[in-house]
């Protein structure tokens, strides 16, 4: 049952994650493989602003902030003019894999590579239907809810959400009902940011001590959660998220602990080679 | 001092050579086949644990057992280095099923990345496999029973042995690229889909080349392993992939000396140039920046120099030694003429019909049967049955939507049916993939542009000859004086039909580079050239002045009275009338009807549904 | 029908176009008129470039010489959004609707232009006019079949109260009687209501009956132009369909 805690608290924090990596593919259809070393930026910003006093949960905005703005950035400055050079499709994910040696290793190259620690404390521990989590997972875990559902009002309900949906559908039709995609667009890059600088300071504080390279292989999970429920698909990657983290969790109860992000990994394989498209996708969105 | 100097250069023999095995061996995946295997330094970390684990004592008689591995099995030199060869070759095999399906690249190549790092994972925390994250130490360096493997002498040996190597290697990827067998890797390179239906096996292609770079990997651990004694998890994270993919971007993707140039900048450049540096900031500082400094070279040169410092070469083909290569540039205006295209009994016919053919007796060579395609739901195609007659050229018209194009990939084998059989010679070839048919004489063209941009006019076309003893891995090692006298008379057909369509002034240039009625041209004399018993055309003469296409016209109606079927599906009607018949009318997925223009000009519910509406 | 479902028409005309792809002309020399209240259609063979031609007008494809105007302003090469803006609806001929999107958000996408109060209001409007798409507002737009598909691609346009609507074959893969129906009921509807109506067909006959002008297309160029009914007489009107024409082809996108 304990295992069953951490399980969710991971999976709300990877579906954070993977809602925002499955935006920006469905808006862009580009895997950011640049994503973790965002996350680990902006945990790094809430570090330094946590650091000169203010409160964490203040601090989290800041995070949040610069993953909106450093994802922003991203796509306008290098994933656009690089699609349209019309070059081969993986030249870009190649891009995004330099990007990402930039934005984690020079994030190292200045903070250097000891582990840090939020200012921060757990807080009580509460038990819950036999599980044992601190007041932080617990905030953890209903900021993750919050940000959730509102990310599915924003895509159900909202005028910029369904244009997003659509943009990612159908561009040109979009454009002929009097989208601006490009506006669209950009505001896609900017909320998934945020979702990523979120998920990366829930990452650190879930973690409790990080360095540089501590989100580097955080995209495997990403991946894995998000070719489950199908590329593109936001509903899908929360489904896919909550699986995979409680997946992962619950296994380290039975098979060694250093081995429980097997499971991701031959989920991952597993749909590649049987399921690209996931299973809320289906043949013709690819 | 000279000595240590010396043993600092043998160093860099060394490493030099190791960098360019591995970088030649994902060039060939990547440059020339179009691999993109961002696993790729798993397979030279399987070829160095095979070397360390072959070539050493039982893990338990190993210094009282302070390491464990599997093996240990003692061996001398050089079994461990072909043990490690071969794993590295093995171990690309169930990844074959990333690559061999028609998985997206971007996809396949991540499913590669996260093999990478589960590998990396299992290698770190599975102490008895491979001795866990300590990884694998006092690793014997090769004949070290025999000679002091400290010596200067030894050192300098073992990196000449290194080069040599490298360069045999280097000499091997050349005879496999320059072969037939390299001109159909990279038309598989820049069109998969269309190599397929040229008669490539696309996931033979692929698994040869990924057990090849494998093997290359692999030797480059065992030779990495002999000289450093040691390997360890750290020393293969999935972001060494990303050094080497760097180092062959920056060097020239799809040339091997691009690939050894970048070796020599990259990883080996870095390592060199960081040896030098003065310490300076905190001990994680210069890796750090070695890796940020990567990065940022990935993204300038895909920027402004994705082809690299080497670009992949041009090949010249000819049948004539010492041609002068001929690169016209295409016009814009496709409304002009080619003026150069041959009269219809100039043509040599007997050069492109099998023999087989020669018997016109129009029995049925091509069915289907209750043939049907839903794609989500929305039938695309209902219950078509239809029947081609040998020697005829059928055409096949409707309004757009009608499934025309959708029937053509099915009889093709480039979409799955949904359901239906289609017959051909008899025979069921409902499920026989795509390459398979046009091996069997069924060829299709394309209706959008299908030209292998980065080959030449000429090796567009000689591409497309079928049974070339050079276009098989084995045949390829085997060399020119295998396949070339045979290769020499493929480009002279090919420079003959070249001629006949009065295009010989493209022969050199890069498909990628004609209008779009070239390449629609370069696409119908492809068809030709691969030897077809029934050709399956898509809109062949869209964007081909109107005279021309009655020329091909002329050619392809000479093509059936020598024993040729065709089915071509088309818009123009007065192609239809002129040269087609039967016509088959498909209308919203169905067959409306059949037979000669005149007889479905006479049919109200032909004309009705869809020639005037 | 309703009287909100269109406005008042304005006038699209297009002076000596040429478009194409890559620089390439697929349409060259193309001046056309469409006109409040009228319905033009053009038609031709297939190949004559009779999609590049809508895709221009409403910016989806370059246009490299000539201009399109819209009662006088210029909207040459004017983003695809900015020309939904001033009323023209465009329903293309394929990837006409939001496939994972419901009927209901794709209607309202249609809607994307409206005050968000008008949205119920027009949505009525439009599902009285296609009343079977009443019963599937929560279906996914990809599941449905040819003919809803077709009527819910109408109905998306139709929110916006176009001011002209270009349609492109609106009733290709129909079956015959709901092509008449959609083509004299709803194409001939909306343009006796006042809006301009620019229509590509490729049921040249049926277009000619709801028509005030056709031109024919061929080989990217206007060859005949006219009145229904004086060009269904005229010979060369069939000769340019079932001849093929000598006038020179270009690469086509149809």
């Amino acid at each position: 049952m304990p295992s069953f805690g951490f399980g969710l608290i991971t999976a709300a924090v990877l579906a954070i994650a993977t809602v925002g990596f499955t935006m920006q593919f469905a808006v862009t259809n580009v895997l950011n493989l640049a994503y973790g070393s965002v996350m680990i930026n902006s945990a790094f910003v809430t570090y330094w602003v946590n650091r000169h006093g203010t409160s964490i949960w203040i601090s989290l905005f800041a995070g949040v902030f610069c993953g909106a703005v450093v994802s922003w950035c991203l796509n306008k400055f290098i994933y656009t003019p690089f699609q349209r050079r019309n070059l081969v499709p993986i030249t870009v994910v190649i891009v995004s894999l330099g990007v990402d040696l930039v934005g984690t290793f020079g994030l190292q190259a200045i903070v250097g590579g000891s582990f840090v620690t939020f200012n921060m404390s757990q807080g009580h521990e509460f038990h819950i239907v036999g599980m044992l989590l601190s007041e932080v997972q617990l905030i953890i875990f209903a900021i993750c809810a919050v940000v959730l559902i509102s990310i599915h009002w924003l895509l159900k309900y909202t005028r910029m959400g369904k244009a997003m949906r659509a943009t990612s559908a159908n561009p040109n039709l979009a454009r002929n009902s009097g989208v601006k995609t490009r506006y669209i667009i950009s505001m896609t890059w900017i909320i998934s940011g945020a979702l990523c600088g979120l998920a990366g300071t829930v990452f650190a504080m879930n973690s409790g001590v990080f360095e540089a390279t501590s989100a580097q292989l955080y995209i495997v999970l990403l991946l894995a959660a998000m070719f489950l429920g199908g590329p593109g698909e936001p509903y899908g990657a929360m489904l896919g998220a909550l699986t995979i983290g409680l997946a992962t969790e619950i296994s380290a109860a039975y098979i060694p602990a250093d081995y429980k992000q097997v499971i991701a990994f031959l989920v991952l394989l597993g749909m590649l080679a049987f399921r690209p498209y996931g299973l809320f996708g289906s043949e013709k969105t690819l | 001092m000279p000595s240590s100097i010396g043993f600092y250069l043998t160093t860099v023999l060394v490493y030099g050579a190791v960098d360019a095995l591995a970088c030649l061996g994902l060039n060939m995946e990547f440059g020339v086949a179009g691999i993109s295997n961002f696993g790729f330094i798993i397979f030279q970390a399987a070829g160095a644990y095979t070397a360390a684990v072959l070539s050493m004592s039982p893990s338990a008689a190993t210094n009282g057992g302070f390491q464990q591995y599997v093996l240990g099995w003692n061996l001398p030199f050089p079994l461990p280095w072909i043990g490690a060869t071969l794993v590295g070759g093995l171990l690309a095999l169930p990844f074959v099923f990333l690559v061999g399906k028609r998985l997206r690249g971007d996809f396949a190549a991540v499913g590669l990345l996260v093999s990478a790092v589960l590998l990396n994972l299992l290698a770190k925390n599975y102490i008895p496999f491979l001795n866990g994250s300590a990884g694998i130490s006092l690793v014997p360096a090769p004949l070290q029973n025999f000679f002091n493997p400290q010596g200067l002498v030894y050192q300098l040996a073992y990196g000449l042995f290194a080069t040599l190597l490298a360069v045999l290697v280097y000499f091997l990827l050349r005879r496999v690229t320059e072969s037939p067998y390299g001109r159909s890797l990279r038309a598989m390179r820049d069109n998969d889909i269309v190599a397929d239906s040229l008669g490539k096996n696309l996931r033979g292609q692929r698994t040869s080349i990924l057990v090849l770079g494998g093997m290359i990997a692999g030797l480059s651990g065992a030779v990495l392993v002999g000289f450093i004694s040691l390997w360890a998890p750290g020393a293969w994270g999935y972001a060494e992939t990303i050094v080497l993919f760097a180092a062959i971007i920056i060097g020239g993707a799809g040339n091997h000396k691009g690939a050894v140039l970048g070796a020599l900048l990259v990883p080996l450049g870095f390592e060199e140039i960081t040896r030098f540096l003065p310490p300076f900031g905190s001990p994680s500082l210069v890796p750090a920046l070695e890796w940020v400094a990567i990065g940022l070279l990935i993204i300038l040169f895909l920027w402004f120099r994705p082809n690299g410092v080497i670009p992949e070469k041009r090949r010249i083909l000819s049948s004539v030694v010492g041609r002068t290569p001929t690169v016209a540039v295409a016009k814009d205006d496709d409304t002009e003429e080619p003026i150069n295209i041959g009269s219809v009994d100039d043509f040599n016919f007997e050069g492109l019909l099998k023999t087989s053919n020669a018997v016109n007796d129009g029995r049925v060579i091509l069915s289907t049967q209750g043939l049907t395609k839903t794609f989500n739901g929305v039938t695309v195609v209902s219950d078509v049955s239809i029947t081609i007659e040998q020697g005829r050229l059928t055409g096949m018209i409707g309004p757009n939507g009608a499934g025309k194009s959708t029937t053509l990939a099915m009889l093709a084998g480039t979409l799955p049916v949904s359901s239906g059989k289609i017959f051909y010679e008899g025979n069921d070839i409902t499920n026989v993939p795509s390459y398979k048919r046009a091996q069997m004489g069924l060829v299709r063209t394309f209706q959008l542009a299908s030209e292998f941009k980065k080959l030449t006019v000429l090796e567009n076309l000689v591409c497309a000859i079928p049974k070339q003893s050079g276009d098989s891995f084995w045949g390829s090692i085997r060399g020119r004086r295998y396949w070339g006298a045979q290769d020499k008379g493929n480009i002279e057909r090919a420079e003959e039909i070249l001629e006949g369509f009065g295009l010989s002034q493209y022969a050199d240039a890069y498909a990628g580079t004609l209008s779009g009625g070239q390449r629609r041209l370069v696409e119908i004399m492809r068809a030709l050239l691969a030897e077809p018993t029934v050709m399956l055309l898509d809109e062949p003469m869209a964007g081909v002045h109107p005279n021309l296409a009655r020329k091909i016209g002329n050619h392809l109606t000479k093509l059936c009275e020598r024993g040729m079927t065709i089915v071509m599906v088309e818009h123009e009607l007065a192609i239809m009338d002129e040269f087609c018949d039967p016509v088959i009318v498909l209308a919203e997925g169905k067959v409306l009807a059949r037979g000669t223009m005149a007889e479905l000009r006479a049919n109200s519910e032909v004309v009705e549904a869809y020639l005037v509406g | 029908m309703s009287v909100e479902l269109s406005k008042q028409g304005l006038v699209l005309t297009t002076t000596k176009l040429s478009a194409g792809y890559d620089g390439r002309a697929i349409v060259s020399d193309i001046t056309v008129e469409a006109l409040p209240g009228k319905v033009v259609s053009v038609v031709g063979p297939n190949g004559s470039g009779k999609s590049t031609l809508l895709k221009a007008l409403v910016g989806v494809v370059r246009v490299l010489e000539g201009r399109v105007k819209i009662a006088e302003q210029d909207i040459t090469n004017l983003a695809p959004e900015e020309v939904a803006k001033l009323g023209v609806g465009y329903v293309p001929q394929i990837d006409d609707v939001f496939p994972p999107l419901s009927v209901k958000e794709n209607l309202e996408i249609g809607g994307y232009l409206l005050n968000r109060h008008e949205i119920p209001d027009r949505m009525d409007a439009v599902l009285t006019f296609f009343p079977r798409l009443k019963g599937m507002m929560s279906r996914k737009a990809g599941k449905l079949s040819g003919g809803e598909r077709k009527m819910l691609a109408m109905g998306r346009v139709l929110m916006l109260s176009p001011s002209v609507l270009v349609l492109d074959e609106p009733t290709a893969n129909l079956a015959p009687m709901v092509a008449t129906q959609l083509l004299e009921e709803f194409v001939r509807g909306f343009a006796d209501h006042g809006s301009t109506v620019l229509l590509v067909e490729q049921r040249a006959k049926a277009a000619l009956r709801i028509s005030d002008w056709t031109y024919v297309l061929g080989g990217g160029r206007v060859v005949l132009q006219g009145a229904p009914k004086d060009l269904e007489g005229n010979p060369d009107f069939v000769e340019s369909f079932l001849g093929g024409g000598a006038a020179a082809r270009k690469p086509h996108d149809d």
